[in-house]
């Protein structure tokens, strides 16, 4: 990082938070700290909820999936636009008409008090982790960057973060989201564009495209039905709508964003912004990283793209040999993508099936001398497991990008992460005060007791987010733990909303006992670990249902729902 | 905590109602996907 790139990232950084505090003016009750007084516009809705789910995992783990396993990725949003219609025909006005706080105490609206505990709970476990992930992540910007040790940078991201937060509570999130939204899709424009002007005279952008899909990098869709695989057409329309729905129906961290609107025509349209606007920029940042994996045909990556690692393994003896494997396949590869590119130009068949046959195959070559890499850096910790995915794209970035470019590209990610955590931090606040405080704790005290309780929850989350985070460094590629750990308990989630709008009968006891059985089943599945992480949304949700309707058949006496719901 | 307000419902600003908006996303899915699709076919 040269000065300009830290004059682009403090001005970035810096404009970003004041305008978000700024435009949080006000926020001194209540309801005006937690749900921003209901006066949010769709647009900033829109891009709030766009920026929650847009961490820094998105930009420097999504690009690293793609360069290591293809566009395929993609399929995983294929549900979204299909469970934002549900939410907004269904969930949407059900929670505006409760004129609830948080969708959990709707629940206590429908069915008792334990099953809005309980779902409060699930949330608050499961957010609580992915915070921890979310802060995690720009900890490995800046280590990479700067070389500073990625607890001491976990510790600044999450003191900036929760400093904002604290003092403007959601309307400073919301606005800061709008901003950060801003400059990440500038970075991405700005990164496609000069991934592409770096690729060397002779490649043109036609040719870095069938080169990319000679490799494998554009599989968009993959129709083959396989519970093993994890991103295939079918799991992600059926899996991900499950996802999607838990997600965007009884998760706070969403639900929050759009309750602050104005009215439910404003609410519905900035969900439905999302769904048709998140598949093409997952479709993008795919892309990137697939333009990455080309420029590296033709640039030689190093061997792994953590250098610490790599510095480390490089004095083994056993290295030499993987080295000079590695840095062969990888001549051959560019010779044989040169040949490709050029018989595919000609139209020359039997040169092109040659030529493909030869890229594909100094392609393995170069993959099992990275994997026998990274089996030398397991060696060295003694645990298996180590993946390089996310420090793929940042080294690209810090090596090759121009200056000032490299300085927004990092203010992107940290952008990124700052929306994502905010909003993280600021629905388990609300879910710790309004739910659990406010319900079993401390009833009827003063707004301002809640607000100062809200702000030292949200500090309490902050704290709790940089302590979990590192644990992030052991799960491999970030973007999929993040969905993997989402995953073990939306579908539980999902199983109680489902029964509460769906099945008027069920009482409370009943979909308690489903959302234990529903977490049972999917931690079962988890452990067996032979069913991609998506179905387990479909599993815990088909569970709950089921157990909860068998109850109420079975004993209607005590199951079935009796009696006026109990006053909140 | 205060009491939050009664918000209203309203139609879209566009389309007419909601339900057309929403077939009309489908549509929008359906569409993507065959994109991905015919993308992944030709530069498989």
């Amino acid at each position: 990082m040269r000065a300009l790139d830290w004059v682009v990232l403090l001005a970035s950084l810096v404009s970003i938070i004041a305008y978000g505090l700024y435009r949080s003016r006000g926020s001194n009750t209540v309801d005006r700290y937690l749900l921003a007084g209901k006066t949010m516009p769709w647009y900033a809705m829109a891009l709030s909820i766009m920026a929650t789910q847009a961490s820094a995992i998105t930009f420097i783990s999504t690009t690293g999936q793609s360069y290591v396993d293809g566009m395929r990725f993609v399929q995983a949003y294929f549900g979204l636009p299909i469970a934002m219609i549900v939410v907004c025909a269904v969930v949407v006005p059900a929670f505006y008409r409760a004129r609830v706080y948080t969708a959990y105490e709707y629940l206590e609206n429908r069915f008792d008090a334990k099953t809005r505990a309980l779902a409060s709970v699930i949330f608050l476990c499961q957010r609580g982790i992915s915070a921890g992930l979310t802060i995690y992540a720009p900890a490995i910007v800046l280590s990479v960057i700067l070389g500073w040790p990625e607890r001491a940078t976990t510790l600044l991201m999450g003191a900036t973060v929760v400093s904002y937060t604290v003092i403007g509570g959601i309307k400073a999130v919301t606005w800061s989201d709008v901003q950060q939204m801003g400059v990440i899709f500038l970075g991405l424009l700005i990164a496609l564009v000069t991934v592409i002007v770096l690729l060397p005279h002779s490649v043109s952008f036609g040719d870095a495209v069938f080169l990319a899909g000679a490799a494998g990098r554009l599989n968009a869709v993959t129709t083959n039905f396989d519970w093993n695989d994890r991103f295939n057409i079918w799991s992600g329309l059926i899996g991900s709508t499950f996802l999607f729905l838990s997600y965007f129906g009884c998760d706070q961290s969403q639900v929050q964003r759009y309750l602050t609107g104005r009215s439910i025509a404003e609410s519905r349209l900035s969900l439905l912004f999302n769904a048709v606007a998140k598949i093409p920029m997952q479709f993008f940042v795919l892309f990137i990283g697939a333009m990455v994996f080309v420029f590296y045909v033709f640039v030689e990556p190093p061997v792994l793209f953590q250098h610490t690692e790599l510095a480390r393994i490089s004095q083994s003896s056993e290295y030499t040999g993987v080295e000079t494997r590695y840095h062969e396949a990888f001549e051959r590869r560019r010779e044989a993508a040169l040949s490709l590119a050029q018989a595919h130009k000609a139209g020359d068949g039997a040169a092109h099936a040659r030529g493909l046959a030869d890229y594909r195959g100094a392609q393995q070559s170069l993959d099992a001398a990275r994997a026998s890499a990274a089996r030398l850096v397991d060696k060295n910790h003694g645990e298996k497991g180590f993946s390089d995915t996310n420090y793929i794209f940042l080294s690209f970035v810090t090596r090759y990008l121009p200056v000032g470019i490299v300085g927004l590209v990092i203010a992107v990610i940290m952008a990124a992460t700052m929306s994502a955590s905010s909003g993280e931090i600021n629905s388990l606040a609300t879910v710790t005060v309004v739910d659990i405080y406010r319900r079993h704790f401390h009833r009827g005290a003063s707004d301002h007791h809640y607000l100062t309780a809200s702000r030292w929850a949200t500090l309490f989350w902050g704290a709790y987010a940089v302590a979990f985070a590192g644990w992030g460094k052991k799960l491999g590629s970030l973007i999929v733990a993040v969905n993997v750990v989402g995953s073990l308990f939306y579908g539980s989630l999902l199983g109680c909303f489902v029964v509460a709008f769906a099945f008027k009968r069920v009482g409370g006891s009943a979909v308690f006992l489903g959302m234990l059985a529903g977490e049972a089943a999917i931690f079962w599945t988890f452990l067996r670990g032979n069913i991609s992480y998506l179905w387990y949304n479909v599993i815990g949700c088909v569970v709950v249902v089921t157990v909860a309707l068998t109850l109420t058949w079975l004993a209607p006496a005590t199951f079935a729902k009796s009696g006026s719901p109990p006053a909140q | 905590m205060p009491e939050l307000p009664d918000v209203p419902d309203s139609p879209p600003p566009f389309l007419g109602s909601w339900r057309r908006v929403y077939v009309a996303v489908l549509i929008y899915l359906a569409g993507v996907i065959l994109a991905a699709y015919f993308f992944t076919r030709a530069y498989r």
